[in-house]
């Protein structure tokens, strides 16, 4: 099957896919935004699409992927994001395998990648440290190399889905004497590896999603290095540009809007010219978001990406989903300071994890200061210090 | 239409508009006109007639280039950057659009005349200030004779063409009027960006038949392309203001110094430009998504309104930025800024402001998940 998708017009594939997704997708995993799925049923997720040769989509297919061009990608997240599907993190196959794919030995590629593919591994990511969010490059967790072993020594957090996870690669410090970002190195680790704990940490929205992992005396086999010796962060951005794309798309604002109608509608509230003036320039927002979003993916396709415009898409994005869940809180009146899910036209909406969830947003994947940093060295070149 | 990416025609006609613009457009040429008692320079507008400019939109057989919208859009957004106070919207969009749907030699002398530069166009077509689109005129054509009051009708000077929408027994019409005949009544005013607008009442005026250009359900179709391109172009032109005012601001701060840094060193002001640059940014996407719905037959969605309220909105902000960044200076005559925060002014109330374009949106958001249902 997998042989036939890239030749389907963008059309026909887009049927295709929706047509199994729509008959495949359990029915208890359609509860957008609020929802991710973690441990057996991401598990669970990544068996069915691999088995229906759905797996991978951006993978290229001599790794087992579907070797998808970016449209075919972007129309599979389009089909989820209309059919209402929980979210997957899936770091395996999204944040790592395209670092193995690019740094990795032979070795590591035959062993990481099909467990990958196959659900059978589930990884986490160990970059930030408590010390170390929005300036990751100074983290401190340490590795030095005894014999055949690499011994780790510190403390990761914010590790998200840890707990689930087979295992982890993490971002350590094998060298102090060099400029901060040339002494990280990028190494894999089991988690049942001894000196290895995990403690889960219960957020905002009630989920206990993000973890703290202590490293105490950890000794990994020096083989589970990725790339060379201190060329840690180098690795770490071999990241493909196309999935940072993903974190500007307008999905999660788009999906509360949504909510946001609904729920204006259930209150009888659609007469109200203030609730339409506000409605009116998020829904302008979302629109010219989506046409920003759009475009650029395009240009993307063509390959060209521009990093200003990316870092700013983030920015949007996520102060957007915001805006609306805001919107949403002040709509529901006192409903808002229920604990309990909303009963609305039908729906079962739960503000609170919804208002809850779109906090860390702003917060994760390069703090939004940290991104109008970034954008403003690119606008009007670096500020002095 | 892409992400700032232009195709050969397009990137053709923006770099003779930076050469030609860089030259004699600008601030200076901005100060000029708004000196001048009429608010428009004849010389300039003929000049951009030579450069095929005012025939973009004009078909072939009436001496125009018919080279279609998005090299009209590429034209007004250094249109914009340069606050051209020339007519471009009014006459080579707005008035070129029913010159080109028209027939009968008045529709063809007058088209002719706008593709050499020789005449600006205008479209007297409001009746309240602020409206959107457009309903039943109360301004009516009866057995030859005009009668009605139209406001705000744009580039208003001596010598302008005039086109007149109109209801008749037959449906709206498009009329060309002389502005010297009997009963045309004229009250200008001058707008923000140096150019005038007039007021005119309209008694008991003399229409012959060959002047009415087009009637019926053509005016009907024509005028709504004509009004909604010209919105859409519009707002490339505020969105190019807006981007050229940026990098002025961003400019001025690198060479402003404070408190021994530069202001492009503060990091308050930095991350407030980058936010002022993600607007622009959304507002380029907005207007190309407008014009490939206007292209697309949908006049009046949600893609047109969102448009004209983002790159409204945006150059009014940078505006008030721009001011605040250039410090007290920004608030002198002298500086430039002034111009374009005055050209911001006029150009994001014309054809709706933010606020009118945003609650349209709604509703024709409202209307089409209404019609889709």
């Amino acid at each position: 099957m997998a042989e036939d998708l890239n030749t389907l017009s963008n059309d026909a594939f887009r049927l295709r896919w929706r047509e199994w997704l729509h008959a495949n997708f359990p029915a208890e995993w359609r509860i957008p935004i609020v929802h991710r799925l973690s441990g057996e049923n991401e598990r669970r997720w990544h068996r069915m699409t691999f088995a229906a040769g759905w797996r991978a989509p951006g993978w290229p297919k001599e790794f087992g992927g579907l070797g998808l061009d970016l449209e075919k990608q972007l129309i599979i997240n389009q089909e989820m994001e209309a059919h209402c599907c929980a979210r997957v993190l899936d770091s395996g196959a999204v944040l790592l395998a395209p670092v193995l794919m690019k740094y990795g030995t032979d070795e590591q590629k035959a062993r990481y990648l099909s467990a990958i593919l196959r659900g059978e591994d589930l990884w986490c990511q160990g970059y930030s440290e408590p010390n170390s969010g929005s300036d990751l490059a100074s983290l401190r967790t340490s590795a030095v190399l005894e014999g055949e072993h690499f011994v780790i020594n510190g403390q990761k957090i914010w590790t998200t889905l840890a707990a689930y996870a087979d295992r982890i690669f993490v971002l350590v410090r094998t060298n102090k004497d060099v400029k901060k970002q040339a002494g990280i190195s990028f190494i894999l680790a089991d988690m049942d590896t001894p000196g290895l704990t995990v403690r889960p940490i219960m957020n905002l929205a009630g989920e206990d999603e993000l973890c703290e992992i202590f490293f105490d005396n950890v000794r990994v086999p020096a083989e589970n290095l990725v790339g060379e010796i201190d060329q840690g962060w180098t690795v770490a951005k071999a990241l493909l540009g196309d999935e940072r794309i993903a974190n500007g798309a307008p999905t999660l604002p788009r999906q509360s809007f949504e909510m946001l109608e609904q729920l204006v509608e259930g209150l009888g509230q659609i007469e109200d010219l203030g609730v339409a003036d506000r409605a009116a320039v998020l829904l302008c927002d979302l629109h010219d978001l989506a046409a920003l979003h759009s475009q650029v993916a395009d240009a993307a396709i063509r390959g060209e990406i521009d990093n200003a415009v990316l870092g700013l898409m983030k920015v949007l994005a996520t102060d957007l989903f915001q805006r609306v869940t805001d919107e949403l809180l002040r709509v529901a009146g006192e409903s808002a300071g229920l604990v309990e899910p909303v009963g609305v036209g039908g729906l079962d909406m739960d503000l609170r994890k919804l208002f809850m969830v779109a906090r860390p947003s702003t917060i994760y994947a390069g703090a939004n200061e940290v991104q109008r940093n970034i954008v403003s060295n690119m606008l009007m070149g670096p500020a002095a210090r | 239409m892409g992400w700032r990416v232009d195709n050969d025609l397009q990137q053709m006609l923006r770099d003779s508009a930076r050469g030609y613009l860089g030259d004699v457009g600008g601030p200076s040429h901005a100060r000029k006109v708004r000196a001048q008692p009429d608010g428009f320079d004849a010389a300039a507008w003929a000049q951009m007639g030579e450069q095929g400019w005012t025939g973009v939109l004009l078909p072939e057989r009436l001496g125009g280039s018919d080279l279609g919208l998005e090299p009209a859009l590429t034209l007004a957004e250094e249109l914009g950057r340069s606050i051209a106070p020339e007519p471009f919207v009014s006459a080579a969009v707005i008035g070129a659009s029913l010159l080109g749907a028209a027939h009968g030699d008045r529709a063809e002398a007058l088209a002719g005349e706008l593709a050499q530069g020789g005449r600006s166009v205008t479209l007297a077509w409001q009746e309240a200030r602020g409206t959107l689109g457009f309903g039943n005129f109360a301004t009516r054509l009866t057995n030859g004779r005009l009668t009605g009051t139209k406001l705000h009708v744009p580039a208003w000077h001596s010598g302008t063409g005039l086109l007149v929408a109109a209801a008749s027994a037959d449906g709206p019409v498009i009329a060309v009027v002389n502005p010297g005949t009997h009963g045309v009544m004229a009250t200008a005013q001058r707008l923000t960006d140096g150019t005038f607008c007039a007021d005119i009442v309209f008694e008991q005026v003399a229409v012959a038949d060959d002047a009415i250009i087009l009637s019926g359900d053509a005016a009907r179709g024509a005028l709504a392309l004509a009004i909604a391109r010209g919105t859409v172009v519009l707002s490339a032109q505020l969105e190019g203001l807006a981007g050229a005012l940026w990098h002025m601001t961003s400019d001025y701060m690198k060479q402003r110094s404070q408190f021994g840094s530069r202001l492009s060193d503060f990091q308050a002001l930095r991350h407030r430009m980058v936010d002022l640059y993600a607007e622009i940014e959304l507002a380029a996407a907005s207007w190309r998504a407008a014009a490939t719905a206007v292209e697309a037959g949908d006049l009046s969605g949600v893609a047109v309104h969102a448009a004209k309220a983002r790159c409204s909105q945006i150059a009014q902000d940078m505006g008030r930025w721009a001011i605040q960044y250039h410090g007290a200076f920004g608030y002198t005559d002298e500086a430039d800024v002034g111009l374009f925060v005055h050209a911001a002014l006029s150009w994001s109330s014309w054809l709706g402001n933010p606020a009118a374009h945003r609650r349209a949106a709604v509703v024709a958001h409202r209307n089409g998940k209404a019609g889709h249902g």
